[in-house]
């Protein structure tokens, strides 16, 4: 039954694969419903091996040290439900968004494979799977960002490599040292597994200092964060948007396999890793959302507004304390589903008027009203106002740094907090308010046709934003399973 | 997330007040709308007030309060903006600004809060504050819970949003911005001063000093304005630091602070009833003549018994004649004051004695002013224009008459009054009822002093300084304000718009770009190296 794993994981490469190869297959918009139909299917599994309960599975050795080898816990999860959903519905509206577009097969054989490599990174049961998902994840991905196939595209998806590939470097050199200095052979285990440090803790920091970085690259944290911008702003939007809000998350889901499965909470505590890393958490955090203020582009704001958002999920990591561990793990899901929504809607606006400046969208809610309340409502819940989903991941956050005891951070943190929401609030904001509002002589406009396989998608993402605000208890639940199994 | 609600005494009172509200003004919004565009939307977002309004009145857990507190903030904003004018537009700006910065600072507030004493309940956080030894933290949340909810109630130096809002806002939403908007805010600063900083002098001080500033400050606002609405809105600013003050007594005078707990909750009560009922005065006016220009509605309300009966009631309660029920509340406030005054026997009480009968003068001042602009001086012939055949429809009729009733209904019975009163001593404590024998000489002086300053301001101030002769030797208001004497305008809009984003921009410019600066600085570095290795080899 163990086998069910590859599932989800070997039938989206498939189909993608089928997809690529098979020309009979590229007519119409077949290629389109047969994605959405492998994704349906690898969700359905998904949810049956996190219901099954299924021990591990082990593919292959390469040393008797070195195996490769999935398991499914409760945070796999986490990740890999939200992950196949959002690639799921991204699935969908790219149906209407990629329609007219001659190699779209491309698109979606890309978009499928690397859908497989993402799960399989979520199930990876010890370091070397990891990586090795991670690194199929980053190469399967980048060809989606040179779907314009622009010279922009090029430079951006080159961009996009160097960073992942130097990030994943920094990466590896944490894995091979963690190899060296275990004293088991390494498993991910809840809280940490033994070390053997004596006499080296320095180096030790060091090492796990750069691989935090390294994996943080992934999720666009200061100082590695470059990448993200450019590639967003090139990328058609469902790519944003799964950039934005599940891809990212591969490198935040590698920080907590790091943090809170191998090394554990206890050595770092304290120690200038965790001020180091949290101070660039904050540092990004605020760069984040002011340079989004200042962005005029619309993909590129949301793109830095995305550095901001993902760098809360890392700052509640780094704060090694069960509430903002419960905050970060929040974030990871109201994030997503508030940032698919909003780039999905972006990416509708500039689909169906091809205005891509934020000044240019006055009056746009007149244009495409289901869309531009789609688009206020995940605003609003990225701002953070109750009762929408966030604020209770931005107040967790917020609690959690005060009772870190962090010193001067434990106040510093909530204050950037705040600040960087008020930004959210005026970089996100006048964009509705101009869109609904657009003042007595805006001249008459004609209601455009929204279609559905875009409205579909974007309105469940945005209930999804919202409601989970409200009946937020079973996933609070499920997240304090997952704290309360690493952090004791 | 749990909500929690109660249904007892003030909080069921002041649930009651806002649907009240929200039902009148409706009756006067089919009216008022008629025909114009976007009535969904507008009756959508009232709606969605009125309900968390609610909510946050009959809260019973801070947390209930900020998220009801919130959607009253976001769903009141397309009342504001309605009207879609650019002078709309950009006062929606002012108010959307003040109420995220506020929300968002009110919400660190709680979160420290919850973080020093570990509740937010009403029920255990009186116990809690006491028993907190972190009194720093305590101070440092509950000046955070003042920023985010004075920014709503219209607290100096936050009440910038109101003189610009209510003005442009269609006039049965301005009735609510002020009736129950406005308290929304002020709950939030009653249940802070109640439940975290109770019977704390310090706290009291604070704010009473800015509760003084506000009533002045809008009180000489009003009295400056040429605008009709926009004179009612500085008054709502002026009546708001009225209530503060009654706040600040509250926590000065400790256990004896029955009267001004009675006075605040009473004067909460009677300025939503008078602003109700002056807000839609102000809408008929507006209705009919297109304009709030103060010049140019002169004498609308001649022969109109039904608006001046209305204005009247409204005007007549809001400056304290006794016998209307703003002479109680007033009253109980001035008695709390001179209370303070008596027992600490400072200076300082009795100048804000002094103080609080002069902003009770300008009330008359501004309020008689207003009365001879609608119902004495006259318009010339020309400058006159009816666009409609009747001015008020008998629905509207009944949405006006209600409230202006009542105010000298309640004012007469003051056992009903007492009633109200006694409504809210469960939520903001206070001891047995008091007697008070409201018209009892020494209480009716106030009200004469009040009355006296009054006309002596109108007389010289406002005949003298805010009028000029025209050539034709017609006497006209002028605007004696400049722009540059607003908040908003010299500060806060320069700050938030220019300053902040400049220096803030330019370091997060700084350090977006920096690791790829110093990715070129070391390829190019590499280079020149590599560039003069090789000159060194092939030359050497």
């Amino acid at each position: 039954m163990a086998y069910l794993y590859l599932l989800p994981v070997l039938l989206p490469v498939l189909a993608g694969i089928l997809i690529g190869i098979v020309k009979p297959l590229r007519k119409g918009n077949q290629t389109a419903w047969l994605s959405v139909a492998a994704l349906a299917v690898s969700l359905g599994g998904v949810i049956c091996v996190a219901c099954m309960g299924l021990p591990r599975l082990e593919l292959f050795t390469m040393t008797p040290v070195l195996t490769v080898a999935l398991r499914f816990d409760e945070l796999s999860g986490l990740f890999s439900v939200l992950s196949n959903t959002a690639w799921l519905l991204v699935t969908v509206y790219s149906a209407a968004y990629e329609a007219h577009d001659e190699r779209k097969y491309q698109f979606y054989a890309w978009l499928l494979v690397s859908a497989g490599a993402m799960h399989g990174l979520f199930c990876s049961e010890n370091l070397v799977t990891m990586y090795l998902f991670f690194e199929m994840v980053t190469l399967l991905s980048m060809p989606l960002i040179l779907q314009g196939c622009t010279r922009e595209s090029v430079a951006a998806a080159l961009k996009y490599l160097f960073y992942s590939i130097a990030g994943a470097f920094l990466g590896l050199l944490g894995i091979f040292y963690i190899y060296r200095v275990a004293s088991v052979t390494p498993v991910f285990t809840a809280g940490g597994i033994a070390l053997d440090l004596t006499g080296r803790e320095n180096i030790f920091l060091v090492v796990v200092f750069l691989t935090l970085i390294g994996f943080c690259t992934k999720a666009g944290m200061f100082p590695m964060h470059g990448w993200l911008p450019t590639a967003h702003a090139v990328a058609p939007a469902p790519v944003s948007a799964l950039l934005s809000g599940v891809i990212t998350k591969a490198g935040v889901y590698c920080v907590i396999r790091i943090l809170y499965y191998t090394v554990g909470a206890e050595p770092l505590r304290g120690t200038w890793v965790q001020y180091a890393f949290l101070a660039l958490t904050l540092i990004t955090i605020f760069m984040g959302s002011m340079m989004a203020y200042k962005e005029k582009v619309w993909k590129k704001r949301l793109a830095y507004s995305t550095v901001s958002q993902v760098s809360y999920v890392l700052l509640g990591l780094g704060l090694l304390n069960p509430i903002a561990l419960i905050g970060a793990l929040l974030h990871v899901v109201f994030h997503s589903v508030s940032k698919n929504t909003i780039s999905l809607t972006a990416g509708a606006v500039i689909y169906d008027t091809g205005r891509t400046r934020v000044d240019e969208l006055r009056g746009i809610g007149r244009e495409m009203p289901i869309t531009l309340w789609c688009f206020t409502l995940a605003s609003v819940t990225l701002i953070g106002i109750p009762p929408t989903s966030a604020f209770l991941s931005k107040w967790y956050l917020a609690e959690g740094a005060l009772a870190s005891g962090t010193g001067i951070l434990t106040w510093l943190a909530p204050v950037i907090l705040l600040v960087s929401a008020l930004l959210t609030a005026a970089y996100l904001l006048p964009t509705s308010v101009d869109g609904f509002f657009p003042g007595k002589n805006m001249p008459a406009v004609r209601r455009r046709h929204e279609d559905m396989r875009m409205v579909l998608p974007m309105v469940i993402f945005t209930a999804a934003a919202v409601g989970i605000g409200i009946w937020v208890t079973p996933l609070l639940q499920y997240i304090e399973r997952i704290t309360g199994a690493v952090l004791s | 997330m749990i909500f929690s609600f109660t249904f007892e005494g003030f909080h069921l009172l002041y649930a009651a007040i806002a649907v009240f509200m929200t039902v009148l003004t409706s009756l006067f919004t089919f009216e008022y709308l008629g025909h114009e565009p976007h009535k969904l939307r507008y009756w959508f977002f009232v709606a969605l007030t009125m309900l968390a309004a609610v909510g946050v009145f009959l809260s019973d857990n801070f947390m209930t309060t900020f998220i009801c507190f919130e959607v009253v903030s976001l769903a009141s904003y397309p009342l504001v903006a309605h009207e879609e004018t650019k002078e709309a537009l950009r006062a929606g700006e002012t108010y959307l600004a003040t109420a995220i910065i506020g929300g968002m600072v009110a919400l660190m507030g709680l979160s420290l809060l919850n973080n020093t004493v570990g509740t937010l309940d009403f029920n255990t956080l009186a116990a809690a504050c006491a028993a907190c030894a972190d009194k720093n933290a305590l101070a440092l949340a509950s000046g955070c819970l003042l920023f985010g909810f004075g920014a709503k109630a219209g607290m100096f130096p936050l009440h910038i949003w109101l003189p610009e809002a209510h003005p442009v806002a269609p006039a049965p939403a301005s009735a609510l911005l002020s009736g129950i908007l406005t308290k929304v805010g002020v709950y939030g600063i009653l249940a802070t001063t109640v439940l975290v900083m109770t019977e704390n002098e310090t706290w009291g001080l604070w704010i009473l000093i800015l509760g003084t500033i506000t009533m002045l400050l809008g009180a000489i606002l009003a009295l400056l304005s040429v605008n009709l609405k926009r004179t009612l809105a500085c008054s709502s600013v002026s009546q708001i630091g009225f209530i503060l003050v009654g706040v600040g007594m509250m926590a000065l005078l400790g256990e004896e602070n029955t009267l001004a707990i009675r006075g605040t909750l009473l004067h909460m009560v009677n300025h939503s009833l008078f602003k109700l009922v002056l807000f839609m005065a102000a809408g008929a006016v507006f209705m009919n003549t297109r304009t709030l220009d103060l010049n140019k509605l002169r004498g609308f309300g001649r022969g109109k018994p039904f608006l001046m009966f209305v204005y009247l009631a409204g005007a007549f309660g809001i400056i304290g004649i006794p016998g209307f029920s703003g002479y109680v509340s007033k009253t109980l406030l001035h008695e709390s004051i001179v209370e303070y005054a008596h027992v600490t026997g400072s200076v300082f009480c009795t100048v804000i004695e002094w103080l609080f009968l002069l902003a009770g003068g300008m009330t008359v001042a501004y309020m008689t002013k207003l009365f001879v602009v609608l119902f004495i001086e006259k318009t010339s012939a020309k400058e006159k224009k009816t666009l409609r055949k009747r001015w008020i429809s008998p629905l509207s009729r009944i949405a006006f008459g209600v409230p202006a009733l009542l105010i000298p209904v309640l004012g007469c019975s003051t056992t009903l009054m007492d009633r109200a009163a006694d409504l809210g001593q469960g939520f903001l404590g206070g001891a047995v009822t008091p007697d008070v024998s409201y018209f009892a000489i020494g209480n009716l002086k106030g009200a004469g002093i009040s009355i006296t300053l009054g006309a002596i301001i109108y007389f010289v101030f406002v005949r003298g300084f805010t009028m000029k002769k025209r050539p034709d030797g017609k006497m006209v208001y002028v605007n004696r304000t400049s722009a540059w004497l607003s908040l908003e305008n010299s500060v806060y809009r320069p700050l938030l718009e220019k300053v902040l984003p400049a220096v803030l921009g330019w370091i997060a410019t700084v350090f977006d770009r920096f690791p790829e600066l110093f990715f070129k600085v070391c390829t190019e570095t590499g280079a020149f190296v590599s560039r003069v290795c090789d000159r060194l080899r092939t030359g050497w």
